[in-house]
């Protein structure tokens, strides 16, 4: 207690004595967000942590800035902003932690990668190329725990929330029992799709979208939602079941003889929806295919390891990798689609001459594997699949339809009359859903905490977030507990780290509760032991320090 | 006459190919990135520019007009970024929607005006008139996506009468024009776009025909046809009605082309699957080959039902030739 | 000064454009005394102890209740009278200033002037405004300028017609003439004799242009569009929309801020005496 008054009273000292020994003033900081409209719960956390934030002398503006010239800023004007909102969200193959734990923080990726913060510790570059290629799951845990811890103490984000998604669906048309739930996305997966079973006649899943798809092709990625229809259209050697783990799919049997060396036992019997049987060499052709000359970039990131492939026999291929890598089953295995060589083929032979690349070519009638067939697909109206019920795996179900519905009050009020009978992007307020499902008994509500998660990114490149006293103050005041009850309407967990409570195994349980100070007073004495002085109530720099950075404008 | 249809064929080529090259030079010149969509962080610089080289955005800014202007005279609009289909394909299936929603609307707008105008004109001063005209006016100065809305929340969300959205039911086959025309579900759907649309566009027939029946009601004939001693309804009726419909007729004319514009909103309220819908998905998307599209082809739409208004109203008035109009 | 009378005494004999005028006035006394009158600050994030307060219903603190962000709706009603008035103004000044100097060109020096403006007006005519607007924010950077930019470049045709019409026959009057031969120069007689005489009626028609400004700027916030930075009735029904207002039945923050437009942009129209002239120009004045 007495600590806590002698702390206080020297910040209520008068400014003027204090003043020679304090730099300069900081200049007023801009938090970039997206508009209140297109992200009401990223803006109002935005207000929350401004309001904290300037208990700390600092002044902060917010600026929301509308989609297409968010990107732009925060992507390609690294140099410029501030900090900023921003959020990494959830896929199937974050539940390995490698993707975000390599990516995200290591320096390499700080020119124009995803460390678009700027974040820069030889340490941290280590750690994460280790347990990039460490095999051993224990030894490799123990590596990532120390990476998370590191980035507890560098702050180089202000962690928000990892949220929930929150769906529903009629149960008077889909037998609860047969949702399945996977580990970090929800009852809104894969597995849910081949596994829901109907109760009467209704015997189609129609489902809600808030954005159109892109094309469908086996080297797109066709957004959030159109991942949905993509990834149960084409197979994959192996998929992320519902444990978050990778298991083998197409492939019957994935073995590592070595760190480098994959053997892969391909399932017999597999068909193309154009009657051709799948091949070995078509399995061979989907691994290399990203890489010709450079005509799917979506994809080739994860052929980026591959040296070599070789069919070794009429069912079995053999990968070489160039380093280890403890991801690969999930990075590329799990992601990379099996595209009827007989087909594509000849397209890439006709685009080694052509400007366009893979992702653009749109076939008049997809040819695939999986356990759904493309029937039609109006990318404004809605994209109908059919169950493909020679598959190995093949559904229940009859069609899958998804929607598209931009209005989210539009999706709800579609679930209610039974236009749609599983609302899979629900965009709006939790609450709204939940008491729906109260006074509707039809209406069940499923919530999952998802891989994703919500921050404040601190641009490292630009004083005083380049300042460690300073990041780890900012940090502190931000009452996460706040956020996900009121900016997330309780639908969100207060977060510390990149890797979400969702995938257990990974994940560094109490980490919230580590935050460096934690709270207002800490914070202040982090910054006072720091040199940063306050003076009339406006933070500045410690002695000698030029505020020397534009402000945003 | 003829030199008057020629005369104004004549200007719809010019404002054509004005605002086809407006257009052009706006998206051309403007900042910004269009290939922004494309980038992943992940890509390389040549990826970037193997993109631009794809779009044609590499090339000369006087090659690319021509280009442009080329493919035009062909309806070839290019081909969107997004979605990867020739833009004129993904006009041409929203087209016919919009006309449909717009032409019903108007049709039951007008109808309903014409009606209710006369109605007024001949029921003049009193509190009839206090109220309605106001109320016709203030539909038309509500912002039609609050109108949308309120009506979307009263009739689909809690009385659960029509559908939220969409032009068709879920996986219905939307085959044909003609086909859809035929189906019951395709006019169940067009109900509440079509009723708010109808609510915003029938204060100016109605104020239109009222004004017009006031003016027509004082004219000679109107006054000898009393003095021959008809009955008031059958002079409204016979001669006062038919002189009257006259402006009417070509603020329909005038009333499609705009409309067709002014959708947009409307479309993005009821998810109707219409060109105005697929023009702001286009700008949020910044698909700009699709917004460009979009736009000349409402824009078109637009000028051509103007002339088609101004012939219209010369034919019907013989008091307009040309040179002596105005 | 002789216009503002003119307007007192058109208001006078037309009940409809005193209640206009009426809505007009209350709007612009909440735009001025918008500090005084608002009890809270618009863009605050209010507080219920450490909690937000959130979707607060109507009560004796929250004339009309609170936001999903925990702001005061009346505050931001009242405010938003500015952005409206500040949108509306200025857009229909551009409107009058560009509509009556084309106008009085056309009409006074009539020839080849008359011709080009004419045929601009066609062009002007045949840009579909929505979609304009949207274009044009899309392509620079969304806001309110772009909805002045639209209104001014696409509506001033209505006023310059009817503009022309009148200049026409003002032309051929006696004090005109008599001014010609006393040796005024063209210039002279077209802006100090002519144009003060149209103005009212350009006046009239820029009320029209006022509601028009209103809409467009809440339909381009509806769309995305809009400026999230200013408090205008548009950004409100746009935030009530995007956090659900009306599934959650907050009518309190739904409403207000769409019968603001209504009533604004109602009062336009009764302004203009014979509305539907002005709705239709084209054909009021064939």
């Amino acid at each position: 207690m007495k600590r806590l008054v002698v702390s206080m009273g020297l910040f209520l000292l008068p400014g003027a004595g204090l003043a020679q020994e304090a730099g300069d003033a900081i200049r007023p900081i801009t938090l970039l967000t997206q508009p209140q409209a297109a992200a009401p719960q990223e803006y109002q956390a935005a207000q929350i942590i401004a309001d904290a934030w300037r208990k700390l002398g600092v002044t902060v503006n917010i600026r929301p800035l509308p989609g297409q010239e968010f990107n732009q800023v925060i992507w390609y004007q690294r140099q410029r902003w501030d900090a900023t909102t921003w959020q990494m969200v959830g896929r199937p193959e974050r539940a390995d932690p490698d993707e975000l734990t390599y990516n995200l923080f290591v320096s390499a990726n700080a020119a124009n990668g995803y460390d678009f913060v700027g974040y820069n510790n030889a340490e941290y570059d280590r750690l994460a190329l280790a347990q990039r290629q460490e095999l051993d799951l224990d030894k490799r845990k123990a590596l990532i725990m120390q990476a998370q811890e590191l980035i507890n103490h560098d702050q180089p984000y202000g962690f928000e929330v990892h949220p929930y998604n929150v769906v529903a669906y009629n149960k008077t048309v889909w037998d609860p029992k047969s949702m399945v739930s996977q580990a970090g996305i929800g009852i809104r997966c894969t597995w849910t799709w081949i596994n829901i079973k109907p109760l009467g006649a209704q015997k189609d899943v129609i489902l809600n979208s808030t954005a159109p798809p892109t094309n469908l092709n086996p080297f797109n990625i066709p957004g959030g939602q159109g991942s949905w229809a993509s990834e149960i259209v084409w197979d994959r050697l192996m998929r992320v079941g519902p444990d978050g783990l990778p298991q083998p799919w197409a492939a019957e049997k994935v073995e590592r003889p070595d760190a480098t060396t994959v053997n892969i036992t391909l399932r017999k019997g597999m068909k193309w929806s154009d009657g051709q049987p799948v091949t070995i060499d078509d399995a061979v052709f989907s691994l290399v295919a990203p890489n010709f000359a450079d005509k799917a970039p979506m994809y080739k990131p994860f052929v980026q390891n591959i040296a070599s492939v070789e069919a070794t026999g009429p069912d079995t291929l053999t990968i070489k990798l160039k380093r280890s890598d403890a991801a690969f089953l999930v990075s590329s295995l799990s992601k990379l689609n099996l595209a009827p060589k007989h087909i594509w083929q000849p397209i890439f032979d006709d685009l080694k001459n052509k400007p366009q690349t893979a992702e653009s070519i749109q076939e008049e009638h997809p040819v695939s594997s999986g356990p759904f067939r493309i029937v039609r697909a109006s990318l404004n109206q809605e994209i109908v699949l059919e169950a493909n019920h020679d598959h190995w795996s093949h559904p229940t179900i009859n069609r899958w339809i998804m929607r598209i519905m931009p209005n989210v009050e539009a999706s709800l009020g579609a679930l209610k009359s039974g236009e749609i009978n599983f609302l899979a992007d629900y965009t709006g307020d939790p609450e709204v859903l939940k008491d729906l499902a109260k006074s509707d008994p039809d209406i069940a509500v499923s919530q999952a905490l998802d891989i994703g998660f919500k921050f404040i990114a601190y641009n490292e490149r630009r004083p005083p977030f380049d300042n460690l006293a300073f990041r780890q103050a900012i940090s502190a005041v931000i009452d996460r507990k706040l956020l996900a009850e009121d900016a997330w309407g309780g639908a969100a967990e207060p977060a510390n780290s990149w890797i979400s409570p969702a995938v257990g195994v990974w994940h560094d349980k109490g980490i919230v509760d580590r935050v460096p100070g934690g709270n207002l007073d800490a914070a202040k004495k982090i910054l006072k032991d720091a040199g940063f002085v306050l003076v009339d109530g406006k933070l500045h720099y410690p002695k000698g320090v030029k505020e020397t950075t534009e402000a945003y404008h | 006459m003829r030199r008057l249809i020629v005369e104004r064929l004549g200007h719809l080529l010019l404002v054509l190919w004005v605002i086809a090259t407006l257009t052009f030079l706006l998206f051309r010149l403007m900042p910004g990135d269009p290939t922004l969509n494309f980038l992943s962080p992940t890509f390389t610089d040549e990826m970037r520019a193997s993109l631009l080289k794809g779009f044609g955005l590499d090339k000369p800014l006087w090659e690319q007009y021509l280009l442009y202007m080329g493919n035009l005279l062909r309806g070839d609009f290019g081909r969107s970024f997004l979605q990867n289909a020739p833009v004129s394909a993904i006009l041409w299936d929203a087209l016919p929607n919009t006309v449909v929603l717009t032409f019903v609307s108007l049709c039951i707008a007008y109808a309903f005006g014409i009606v209710a105008g006369a109605f007024l004109a001949f029921r003049r001063g009193g509190a009839v008139e206090a109220v309605a005209i106001p109320t016709a006016l203030a539909t038309r100065a509500a912002p039609d996506f609050w109108l949308g809305m309120l009506v979307l929340a009263l009739f689909a969300f809690q009385l659960g009468w029509f559908p939220t959205g969409g032009a068709v039911s879920p996986g219905a086959t939307t085959g044909s024009l003609g086909h859809r025309l035929m189906s019951g579900d395709f006019w169940w759907h067009l109900c509440l776009p079509a009723l708010t649309l109808t609510l915003f566009l029938q204060g100016l027939p109605l104020l239109l025909m009222r004004a017009t029946m006031l003016e027509v009601m004082n004219d000679e004939f109107v006054v000898m046809a009393r003095m021959k001693g008809l009955s008031r309804w059958s002079i409204v009726m016979r001669h006062a009605a038919r002189n009257a419909l006259l402006p009417v007729v070509t603020a329909f004319a005038l009333g499609l082309g705009a409309s067709i514009g002014s959708n947009v909103v409307i479309e993005t309220v009821f998810a109707w699957p219409g060109i105005g819908r697929v023009l702001v998905q286009a700008v949020q998307g910044s698909d700009y080959p699709v917004a460009e599209g979009a736009f000349i082809m409402i824009a078109f739409v637009l000028v051509v039902m103007n002339t088609v208004a101004d012939i219209t109203y010369a034919l019907l008035d013989p008091r307009v030739s040309v040179g002596a109009r105005r | 000064m002789r216009a503002a009378s003119a307007i007192i005494r058109h208001l006078r004999a037309e009940p409809f454009a005193a209640v206009g005028g009426t809505i007009y006035a209350v709007i612009l006394v909440m735009a001025v005394f918008a500090p005084q009158l608002a009890p809270y600050d618009p863009r605050a994030m209010l507080r219920q102890g450490r909690r937000i307060a959130r979707y607060l219903p109507i009560s004796p603190e929250h004339w009309l209740g609170t936001t999903s962000g925990g702001q005061d709706v009346l505050s931001q009603l009242i405010y938003g009278a500015r952005a409206a008035l500040e949108v509306g103004l200025t857009a229909a000044i551009a409107v009058v200033a560009i509509g009556s100097l084309l106008g009085l060109l056309a009409g006074y020096l009539g020839g080849w002037v008359d011709k080009v403006v004419t045929r601009v007006a066609d062009i002007a005519l045949g840009l579909p405004f929505l979609p304009f607007m949207l274009v044009l924010a899309s392509l620079t950077a969304p806001g309110t300028r772009v909805v002045i930019v639209t209104v001014a470049l696409l509506l001033w045709p209505n006023t310059a017609r009817v503009i022309r019409a009148q200049v026409l026959s003002l032309r051929e009057r006696a004090w005109v003439e008599a001014a010609r031969v006393t040796g005024c120069s063209t210039g002279r007689i077209m802006f100090v004799h002519v144009l003060p005489q149209v103005l009212p009626l350009a006046a009239l028609y820029g009320s029209v242009a006022i509601g028009w400004a209103i809409l467009a700027e809440a339909a381009a916030s509806f769309l995305g569009f809009g400026d999230p930075n200013t408090i205008s009735w548009g950004v409100m029904l746009q935030d009530a929309y995007a956090n659900q207002a009306l599934g959650r039945g907050a009518w309190n923050w739904f409403t207000p801020p769409g019968a603001a437009i209504v009533l604004m942009v109602l009062a336009g129209f009764l302004i203009s005496r014979g509305s539907e002239k002005l709705l239709f120009p084209k054909l009021a004045d064939a």
